[in-house]
């Protein structure tokens, strides 16, 4: 049937910013091939989804429900999508470069006996279609093309490297529903989904992250940095002085052995910067630092560097922001 | 004349001769199966150099200079080790005499020989009582007591006091002038000396058959008991190699035929390693220093070995007699056999040794250190790591990103190898590039090249060398991480592609002379590199500066009054033995005031930074550069003075978690000769 597929990376009907920048880049994809867009999405009650997937560009949204897709599991993801795409033959499928779609896009390839390029920041059209991928950390560039026999070409597609259109209002998708495929023995169930509950954005997925270290003294304290995240909509982290003196939990400490974020703004405070702490946030688009110690080594990373006490200026830079955001 | 009749009463002594005959078969018969089991393992070179492994066994048998570094358990086996050795070497010169008619046993050499034999023998009851009483009464936590323990004791006890019963029957019974020669047996005479002639004669010819019998049955109970280690301890000795666990085997990464790597199956260790578990006594030295024990890891270096020898002994006879030992078990045909064995029992990572337990371990080589049969504990672990990393994909998950920065740009924090030079502005320190006729090649390593912290000692030292009027250079931005953390890890793939790298560079380089900044730099560039072709002169750099402290070339003149202490570091201490050199440089810095922590040289305590548990979480137990900064806050210091980047950063850490933050400083020796010369 040709067309481009776009797999919705959602979870409890919330989807990823990047299934909006994949169908701007499958728009492209669409016009160059002469190929219908389709969203497909896999869950249980689902279809909410599909108005706003059509304002952004999906010319059709396949929606699969079924009380075994309701949480992910590789399996049940697996069969369905594999089941959908024999039938329907797309063309292109683009996945998300993140935990669903790298555990789904290689497994659906290999049950496809098709190709997979991970990783794509660009796709350049011409005679062939040319996914390009970053190699040896980003020290060079792999060009990639498919061979005329493997289809569906699948990509999975980096975030943040594409654009999403504008959103048009009221542009509706062609809303299909497919049929229930047969399992078969699922070998996965999911039986329960604990969450620790917060009500933050994800610490590695925040465009912001506003942390703090040593210079906090306390856990009480941690509340201004919590107000400043609020305001920004960003996430909350800290070095691993925090951590060890139990002013934040295990899951927020940024470093060596934490977690690795690369947020487009990462203000540092009351942190000094060792070593290890920039291991964990070195890649961060800027970085803002506050800290009373002149001589502290994140001011040698820092974008800006505010030499001051962290108590005396996060709460101006509060409101400082909150006028701004106000203003709009 | 002095002597005495070998024979008294004793009828058909010609029994002694299939009595003798049978322990020595039931001995050999139990000594093969134990050879057998260690003949599982791989083939390994450990006969080289067999006068140097025969003198270095000697002495220390004799001497029991390690037994000893411990007084009351030390002195306890020396006693019943030289008792041994005495009453073997008289009952072989009886047997001399009476097998082989050799007159000795007579005049001033027999009555010489009778105080030896009595003082002897007297000793080793003294050492079997203070054995006991330690394992029984004193009970200290590195021991755990089976039947086997008190069965080994009182079997010896019980021959020693017959030994003298019959003695003292025989002295009371033909009326030995010479009696005062044997005093002990005289003692034991006078309680006989109510008896009547016959009934001495009798019990006499009891007692001495009976003491012959439990003697020739301690023979034979040798390989299936601890008194085993009689011989499994000495040949492991003779076999040990003194660099255990400095430099790891080379694995051949280019050999196709490999179908595994590192050890996950018993017949992978080598024999040796095999052997080692056999000699280990259970005397717990190595659990009483090992810092993960310590602070409440699930490692103790005394259970890993006797749960190896365990599943030695479960899965071993299977093993022998599925294949043909002592060709190297692993072929390709027999491995497959093999895998039927063990599929169906217990794994050995996993079960038998847990994977938390092989992370747990620093490398700090404290067990080795301590063990006085040379058990190789530190390679087997390796080994272990090896196969989580390089076949199973295993490991814990903050080790991910520091192998993928080491591959990336060639540091474990992944910061951009271009920055590599950074820490020398304004330093005017040229690159070996520039200028090749320099006597030494400084290597500065990942800590003083990126860490802001050790940056300031790398300064030091480089200004100390300039002022010195040292000739050397660095490698610059063509320096890659030396690997240490990476080997360690188990992730011998990425450390061999990294020496290969800096090997080629430097030997391009025409490298002869190299000063390492950081410990463990210097073991791996001294000990490990020349497997690879990397053969060069190195010092660390606290042996420079002790060189150029002693001829003159720099002064230490300024210093006010601090308490210190020194830490030594495991790599630069306890491996390479440099203990004297950093304490040169302390008395030569005016005002310092050296004040030794309770473990210090060869006993001193791991900051916890080694085996690459730098770049991981520590989830069990105390923390344990917490545990060392405790030691260190011992001894009332203002300053801490350390040897290794790790280190300092590991107690500058521990200091912060405390309350002494503000008042205590650590600083790298380098750091203190320099505030000293200006």
């Amino acid at each position: 049937m040709a067309g481009i597929w776009v797999f919705v990376d959602q979870r409890d009907g919330k989807y990823k910013k990047v299934v909006l920048e994949m169908l701007g880049e499958g728009k492209k994809m669409s016009e160059h091939l002469g190929e219908e867009l389709a969203a497909v999405v896999l869950g249980k009650d689902v279809e909410a989804l599909a108005a706003p997937l059509g304002e952004y560009g999906a010319d059709r949204v396949i929606i699969l429900e079924d009380e075994k897709l309701a949480g992910y599991t590789t399996d049940a993801y697996a069969t369905a999508l594999t089941s959908l795409i024999k039938e329907y033959q797309p063309t292109v499928v683009f996945f998300a470069n993140a935990a669903i779609g790298l555990d789904l896009a290689p497994l659906v390839s290999q049950k496809l006996d098709t190709g997979m390029v991970a990783d794509v920041i660009e796709i350049v059209y011409g005679d062939q279609i040319v996914f390009k991928r970053p190699i040896y950390a980003g020290k060079a560039f792999a060009h990639v093309v498919f061979n005329e026999k493997a289809r569906p070409m699948i990509a999975t597609i980096r975030p943040k490297m594409f654009t999403a259109l504008d959103p048009q209002a009221g542009k509706a998708a062609h809303v299909m529903k497919a049929v229930t495929p047969d399992f078969g023995n699922l070998r996965q169930v999911v039986k329960d989904v604990v969450r620790k509950a917060s009500g933050r954005v994800e610490l590695t997925e925040a465009d912001i992250v506003v942390s703090g270290g040593r210079g906090l003294k306390n856990a009480e304290n941690f509340k201004v940095l919590e107000e400043l995240a609020d305001l920004l909509g960003a996430a909350v982290g800290g070095s691993r002085a925090a951590i060890d003196e139990g002013w934040l939990e295990p899951q927020f400490q940024v470093g060596q052995t934490g977690k690795v974020v690369a947020p487009s703004l990462y203000i540092a405070a009351g942190i000094s910067g060792a070593i290890q702490h920039m291991a964990g946030m070195g890649s961060s688009k800027y970085i803002i630092a506050i800290n009373k110690d002149p001589e502290a080594p994140i001011f040698n990373v820092a974008d800006y560097g505010i030499v001051a006490d962290l108590f005396d200026v996060v709460p101006i830079m509060k409101e400082e922001f909150r006028k701004l955001l106000a203003e709009g | 004349m002095p002597t005495r009749e070998l024979f008294w009463n004793i009828h058909s002594h010609w029994l002694i001769y299939p009595l003798f005959l049978a322990s020595l078969a039931i001995l050999i018969y139990g000594l093969m199966q134990r050879i057998k089991l260690w003949r599982i393992g791989q083939p390994d070179q450990r006969w080289d150099n067999p006068g140097k492994r025969i003198w270095s066994t000697l002495v220390e048998l004799l001497s029991h200079r390690k037994i000893m570094r411990e007084k009351f358990p030390g002195l306890m086996h020396l006693f019943i080790f030289w008792g041994f050795l005495v009453l073997t070497i008289g009952t072989a010169i009886v047997a001399l005499q009476a097998d082989f008619g050799l007159q000795l046993l007579f005049g001033n050499f027999y009555l010489v020989f009778s105080l030896a034999m009595d003082l002897a023998g007297l000793v080793t009851i003294l050492g079997i009582l203070m054995a006991a009483y330690r394992r029984y009464i004193q009970k200290p936590d590195r021991l755990d007591t089976i039947p086997d323990d008190g069965i080994s004791l009182l079997l010896i006890l019980v021959i020693l006091i017959t030994g003298f019963i019959a003695e003292g029957l025989r002295i009371a019974g033909i009326g030995d002038p010479w009696a005062i020669w044997s005093p002990v047996g005289l003692v034991f005479a006078s309680i006989f000396s109510g008896m009547t002639d016959q009934s001495i004669a009798t019990t006499f010819t009891f007692f001495w058959w009976t003491h012959l019998v439990l003697a020739f049955g301690f023979i034979a109970y040798i390989p299936y008991s601890k008194l085993f280690h009689i011989i499994s301890g000495t040949v492991n000795h003779l076999t040990s190699s003194p660099d255990a666990g400095k430099a790891f085997s080379l694995i051949d990464l280019e050999d196709e035929k490999t179908e595994t790597y590192g050890v996950s199956k018993l017949e992978e260790f080598s024999w040796r390693q095999l052997l080692d578990e056999d000699a280990c006594t259970r005397c717990g030295r190595c659990q009483d220093n090992c810092p993960a024990y310590l602070s409440g890891k699930p490692l103790s270096p005394k259970e890993f070995t006797q749960g190896l020898k365990e599943y030695l002994n479960k899965v071993g006879p299977d093993l022998v007699a599925q294949f043909k030992p002592g060709t190297g078990a692993v072929h390709q045909e027999v491995a497959a056999t093999a895998k039927d064995v063990e599929t169906s029992g217990p794994n050995l990572i996993g079960d038998v040794i847990e994977e938390e337990t092989l992370w747990s371990c620093t490398t700090c080589r404290s067990c080795i250190e301590q063990c006085p049969v040379k058990v190789e504990h530190v390679p087997k672990i390796v080994d272990m790591r090896r196969n989580l990393v390089l076949v199973e994909s295993s490991f814990p998950q903050e080790v991910q990103l520091t192998f993928r920065n080491m591959e990336n740009n060639y540091n474990p924090w992944g910061v951009g190898w271009a920055k590599r030079v950074e820490w020398a502005e304004g330093l005017d320190v040229k690159t070996i590039d520039e200028d090749q006729n320099v006597e030494y090649l400084y290597w500065v390593g990942c800590a003083g090249s990126f860490d802001e912290r050790n940056k300031k000692v790398a300064r030091a030292l480089v200004t100390i060398l300039q002022q010195a009027g040292v000739s050397f250079a660095i490698l610059g931005t063509e320096e890659k991480c030396c690997g240490d953390s990476a080997r360690r890890l188990g992730n011998e793939y990425l450390y061999q592609s990294l020496a290969q790298e800096n090997i080629e560079t430097m030997n391009g380089f025409g490298v002869k002379k190299i000063i390492t900044h950081c410990p463990h730099c210097f073991n791996t560039l001294l000990n490990e590199y020349p497997q690879m072709g990397g053969n060069y002169e190195v010092i660390h750099h606290t042996q420079l500066i002790d060189q150029l402290l002693k001829e003159g070339k720099i002064k230490c003149s300024g210093g006010q009054g601090v308490n210190l202490t020194y830490h030594d570091s495991c790599y630069l201490g306890r491996y390479n033995n440099v203990y004297q050199a950093p304490r040169n440089i302390l008395k030569s810095i005016p005002g310092v005031s050296l004040k030794e922590m309770e473990r210090n040289q060869a006993t001193s305590f791991c900051c916890g930074a080694g085996g690459g548990r730098m770049w991981m979480e520590e989830h069990t137990g105390k923390r344990i550069n917490i545990l060392r900064t405790e030691q260190a806050f011992a001894t009332k210091p203002e300053v801490i003075a350390t040897n290794c980047p790790f280190c300092l950063t590991m107690l500058e850490d521990g200091i912060k978690s405390g309350d002494e933050s503000e008042k205590v400083k650590v600083l790298d020796l380098a750091e203190l000769v320099y505030a000293a010369m200006k």
